[in-house]
């Protein structure tokens, strides 16, 4: 079914299928296409059937074996009548076909989004879906948005197309997919907005030319205003201009044409070049034949302000302009001379708006007009850049895909690596520490004796007796008949943010005092930093915290690592582990500046009245202060990421855990009685009474 | 450049295989006996020509008829260093001449008006078809399933007034034409002319085709395709050689002989906006660059090292500018550029130049805030704008940076 209006290519309530939804590209566009307008209802990849796209918020996509499959399992109410395709450019023929085959009269338009597909290839699409009378977009189009109803198919606007897109009264169609938001983001500088944004395609072929969109915008009354935006190639403008004249087209256009510069240029870029038609496919020849239709030469921006030869000047038809950024002027200045209303008011005027400038010594000698000055960051960008900019500490990584890559390890001819460096090397000349040290940071540790305070800290982490709960998964897992392997996954699964993960909460709690102070080197922190008054004033502020919490009979935000449920009835108590941390630490003539604030905070947390006894400070924290001591100057120079840091310390003891499990793994197996941990049933209570499950079932 | 091929590789490797009559050759390594030898076959009379990767009008300055086999030597190395239009001549060769009373233009291409392929004949050859009136010049449309028949074909040459003792045997000959298009993925093929002689048989004396590099027949055909000594610049065929090394990610380039801003551009439609917007401002920009289709930190850090590598050190101002971007991923383009630049810093020493910065799209801000840490770690002037700046604003701010940063320059180098 042909459509009449610019709706019949896309409206709400249209039902979207994407070809080869899983996909790197397709997925991503269909989470946010789902997002935007909620109206896929589903897609194939071959060999993927039966999986879900999952979208945020909404119900996940079904995606199919085939497209036969998916037109026989969604009811016929349901079943697509747009269908995009996203497949390899050597599976796209077939994949119109089987469209056109299966989705029969119920399959309106097609959208090729695929680059790269032969030039014959296109020309047999078209014959096929002529026959079949489904119109087809592309081949290379980025897709179609239809602003008032709020749907889009491809990835046009990209992740937030409301941001380019305001409903009103402009159509803009263009070569160029990109172009369709830029300029749809312009005219806002108009007050004029959009109504529908096409995406034409840019090969050699244009499936569906510029003329049948001019025809559907013709009977469409919510477009008033067309905006062109034009490549060499082709005799589509020749072609809608010859319509436009026949037919006495009464909506004006607005158009500019790209390439005249490169005309003559052996030139060959993304955008192919002119098939063999006459100097009219031409940037040059287009411009000329536009310029005729609107019978006046191209827009001149500084002409719109004189009163003389004033805005009602203007062609009716519309203009040309040379600049993109003339376009919201021209806009104005057909808007003015037709009377019109603009769709919304002004909101910005296009102009040099910088968001960061430093011209550094330039700035002494650049003549005034070229001096900018820092401009307004808009919303919602700028408090985008002031969370962003707040986590000061630490590397925000861009991500890629590592599917098949590591930044971390590597096999080559020569061997295993680790962050480059080979695995034999560091066997032979580094420790067990050092060489963790390097696997989880990226880096070797700068001082020798950072790797032994590490290795200091897997013993301390072996085991804090039988009773806890991680031995005693080992010993389950070993009661039960299990392999080895199990005993340390067991240890490991019994380990989390209340019974091992203090080392963690430990880094974050140091790295909220600590990032504030100019700390540059944690084991020889200088004079400037006088960690007995830092404590003195934590533990003050924690006392107000935790008294007003008192008074108002709420939760309050604890110290971690502070406190043994075994070393806890002296005056003063120790951790025994991690005091033979901390002596090793003074043995180095050095200090760990966070386990010296640690010590002096316990101390300070008795002075202020917050404790009756000093409370040990225990392994958590020693693992804590070890490994973000390691950490520090690749965190403060933005070499590793927060995150990083916070979790060396969890593995650190996760690591000694795991170890310690299998001890205790081992010891079971080979001294205990199968299922002796076991607990018999008469020695387990129930707080619940019997129930008697209602009759007949549900 | 797409995949191009002119007579010579014609010659050479399809006008056999389609069985398209041709007059003789000799390549210029011939020996001088043998060019004697074919004169003699051929009547006294050859045609020297440079195979250069050209056409139209200036190509007639490197045709030349000879008469004996001094002159055919004489000419054959004139012409093999010949240059026409600033492209330079491959080699040279030498044809059979065809004696003619009637020439005869075909070319088939895909054509817009049809949205498929289509069939131009005038029985006016010889000449830039665009120079022949409309009358004389006929296109019909071509079945892209079906193909060319003879019937068809012949109804052509019936309209154009063809001799009638000829229609049968051009119409025969423009099907074995087609279906050389269409079985080796051809976007363009034409025969100017097709020199008919008094024995009444059709001759392709000069060729042009451009094939498609996105049909899998042209893959299948096999063909060679010589390479021109002037076609690219180094920079260039690195750039070419680059781009097709992956599929993820445009790397595109053409050298504009500009000398002021270098300019990292992103998307086809936005960079050659961009480089109009520049080359209008005075801004000379190096090259047109179209680095799109969100490319991988790898691509995108292979790509500016080549650019800064050939051209950072003689630019004015470094342009990274793109549209607001659908799907490129904007922190990864820009740590990418942001590392390439400190790279080449680190191997090629230090560069004092400006850089200009408009972008928009996904994951924009730690884009932004990652390129801005790496230019103020390398303590580079710096103007970084956001989407709402329109990228031709930016480009002539751009331009008029670099003129005032070049002429600085010069100035510093007088005193």
């Amino acid at each position: 079914m042909r459509p009449r209006k610019l709706s019949g290519l896309l409206k709400k309530g249209d039902r979207v299928a994407v070809s080869n939804i899983t996909g790197r590209e397709a997925s991503k566009v269909t989470v946010a296409s789902q997002q935007y307008a909620g109206n896929i209802v589903g897609g194939w990849a071959l060999g993927k059937g039966g999986q879900t796209i999952e979208v945020p918020g909404k119900d996940p996509v079904p995606v199919f074996a085939t497209c036969e499959e998916l037109y026989a399992t969604l009811p016929k109410h349901g079943a697509p009548n747009k269908i995009i395709i996203y497949s390899p450019p050597e599976a796209v023929y077939g994949e119109v076909k089987e469209a056109i085959q299966y989705g029969g009269d119920r399959l309106h338009t097609i959208f090729i989004i695929t680059e790269n597909v032969s030039v014959e290839v296109t020309a047999k699409i078209r014959q096929i879906s002529d026959e079949a009378s489904v119109d087809v977009i592309g081949c290379n189009t980025l897709g179609v948005v239809n602003v008032h109803d709020h749907v889009r198919v491809g990835a046009v606007g990209g992740e937030a197309p409301e941001e380019s897109f305001k409903p009103g009264c402009a159509t803009i169609i263009s070569n160029s997919g990109n172009m369709v938001n830029t300029i749809a983001g312009y005219m806002q500088a108009a007050g004029i907005g959009t109504h529908f944004g096409i995406s034409t395609g840019k090969d050699v072929l244009i499936l569906t030319p510029l003329v049948e969109f001019l025809k559907l915008a013709a009977r469409s009354d919510e477009t008033r205003l067309i905006v062109l935006y034009v490549e060499p190639g082709g005799l589509y403008e020749q072609e809608a201009i010859r319509w436009m004249r026949d037919t006495g087209f009464e909506k004006p256009v607005i158009v500019y044409v790209a390439g005249s510069l490169l005309e003559g240029r052996r030139v060959a870029l993304g955008h192919a070049g002119a098939v063999v038609e006459g100097p009219q496919t031409s940037a040059s020849g287009k411009m000329a034949a536009f310029d005729e239709y609107f019978g006046t030469g191209h827009f001149d921006p500084d002409k719109r302000i004189r009163k003389s030869n004033g805005a009602r000047d203007r062609p009716r038809r519309g203009i040309r302009v040379t600049a993109l950024h003339h376009l919201p002027a021209a806009a104005m200045a057909v808007c003015d001379a037709l009377g019109w209303d603009r769709d919304f008011p002004i909101r910005h005027e296009l102009r040099l708006n910088p968001w960061f400038l430093n011209y550094r010594d330039l700035a002494d000698e650049l003549p005034h007009a070229l001096l900018l000055r820092p401009g307004h960051i808009p919303e919602p960008y700028r408090s985008q850049f002031a969370r962003q900019m707040k986590v000061s500490v630490g590397l925000s990584p861009v991500r890629r895909d590592l599917r098949n890559t590591s930044r971390a390890s590597s096999l080559d001819e020569a061997g295993q690596r680790i962050y480059g460096y080979s695995l034999t090397e560091l066997m032979s000349k580094h420790s067990f520490g050092e060489a963790i040290i390097l696997y989880w940071t990226g880096e070797l540790p700068r001082y020798g004796f950072e790797a032994k305070l590490v290795e200091m800290g897997l013993i301390a982490s072996l085991t804090n007796g039988p009773g806890t709960i991680s031995a005693q998964a080992a010993k389950l897992s070993a009661s039960a008949g299990n392999a080895p392997n199990t005993g340390m996954i067991a240890t490991l699964a019994a380990i989390g943010t209340v019974h091992g993960g203090n080392g963690r909460q430990g880094v974050r709690y140091l790295l909220k005092i600590f990032t504030r102070l100019n700390l540059k080197n944690p084991y020889d922190p200088g004079p400037d930093i006088d960690v007995a008054k830092l404590a003195h004033e934590t533990a003050v502020a924690f006392k107000k915290v935790k008294d007003a919490a008192k008074d108002s009979g709420v939760d309050y935000e604890r110290i971690p690592c502070l406190g043994h449920p075994v070393f806890n009835d002296k005056p003063v108590n120790y951790d025994p582990r991690e005091r033979a941390i901390w002596e090793a630490v003074q043995q180095t003539g050095r200090t760990n500046v966070f386990l010296d604030f640690y010590h002096q905070l316990a101390r300070a947390l008795h002075d202020v009245g917050v404790a009756s006894r000093v409370w040990a400070v225990n392994v958590d924290a020693a693992l804590a202060c070890v490994w973000l001591g390691v950490c520090w100057t690749a965190l403060m120079e933005k070499r590793i990421s927060l995150k990083r840091a916070e979790d060396c310390a969890f593995l650190g003891f996760a690591l000694g855990r795991a170890a310690g499990g299998a001890g205790e793994f081992l010891d079971h197996q080979d001294y205990g009685s199968p299922m002796d941990m076991r607990v018999p049933a008469s020695d387990c209570q129930s707080l619940t009474r019997p129930r008697d499950l209602p009759k007949g079932g549900s | 450049m797409p995949f191009q091929m002119t007579e010579l590789a014609f010659l050479e490797q399809l006008a056999h295989r389609f069985s398209l009559p041709v007059p003789e050759y000799l390549t210029a390594s011939a020996t001088r006996m043998k060019i004697r030898d074919a004169l003699q076959r051929w009547r006294g009379k050859g045609v020297v020509k440079a195979d250069v990767m050209s056409g139209g009008r200036g190509k007639a300055k490197v045709v030349t008829v000879v008469e004996d086999v001094q002159q055919a030597m004489a000419q054959l190395r004139r012409l093999a260093n010949a240059e026409v239009g600033g492209m330079h001549a491959r080699t040279s060769y030498i044809t059979q001449f065809i004696p003619a009373d009637l020439q005869v233009y075909s070319a088939v291409t895909y054509d817009s008006r049809f949205c498929g392929p289509s069939l131009t004949v005038s029985m006016k050859g010889g000449v830039d078809i665009e120079s022949v009136e409309e009358r004389h010049k006929q296109t019909i449309p071509v079945d892209v399933f079906k193909g060319l028949d003879a019937y068809q074909a012949s109804q052509l040459f019936e309209g154009l007034a063809c001799p009638k003792p000829l229609i049968s045997i051009l119409s025969r000959t423009l099907v074995s034409f087609w279906d050389m298009f269409i079985s080796t993925g051809m976007r363009m093929c034409e025969v100017n002319p097709w020199r008919v002689g008094p024995d009444n048989a059709p001759y392709a004396c000069d060729f042009k085709a451009v094939f498609d590099e996105a049909n899998y027949k042209l893959k299948e055909a096999d063909l060679e395709f010589p390479e021109y000594p002037e076609s690219a610049t180094e920079f260039e065929e690195d750039m070419a050689a680059w781009d097709a090394s992956s599929y993820r990610g445009q790397a595109h380039v053409s050298e504009l002989g500009g000398d002021l801003v270098l300019p990292i551009l992103f998307g086809g439609g936005a960079g050659t906006i961009i480089a109009e917007t520049l080359e209008a401002a005075g801004g000379r920009p190096i090259f047109l660059s179209d680095f799109g289709g969100n490319p991988p930190y790898e691509r995108m850090v292979g790509t500016a090292e080549r650019c800064f590598r050939y051209h950072l050190a003689g630019a004015s101002a470094l342009l990274i500018l793109g549209g607001k971007a659908n799907n490129t991923l904007i922190d990864v383009t820009f740590q990418a550029i942001g590392d390439a630049l400190a790279r080449h810093f680190e191997e090629r020493g230090r560069v004092e130049i400006p850089v200009v910065i408009g972008r928009g799209g996904p994951r924009m801000v730690p884009g932004f805030l990652a390129m801005r840490e790496t230019l103020e770690s390398l303590r580079l002037p710096y103007v970084i704008f956001g989407h709402d700046t329109p990228v031709t604003l930016v480009a002539e701010y751009a331009a008029r940076l670099a003129k005032f940063v070049k002429t600085r320059k010069e100035a510093r180098r007088a005193t």
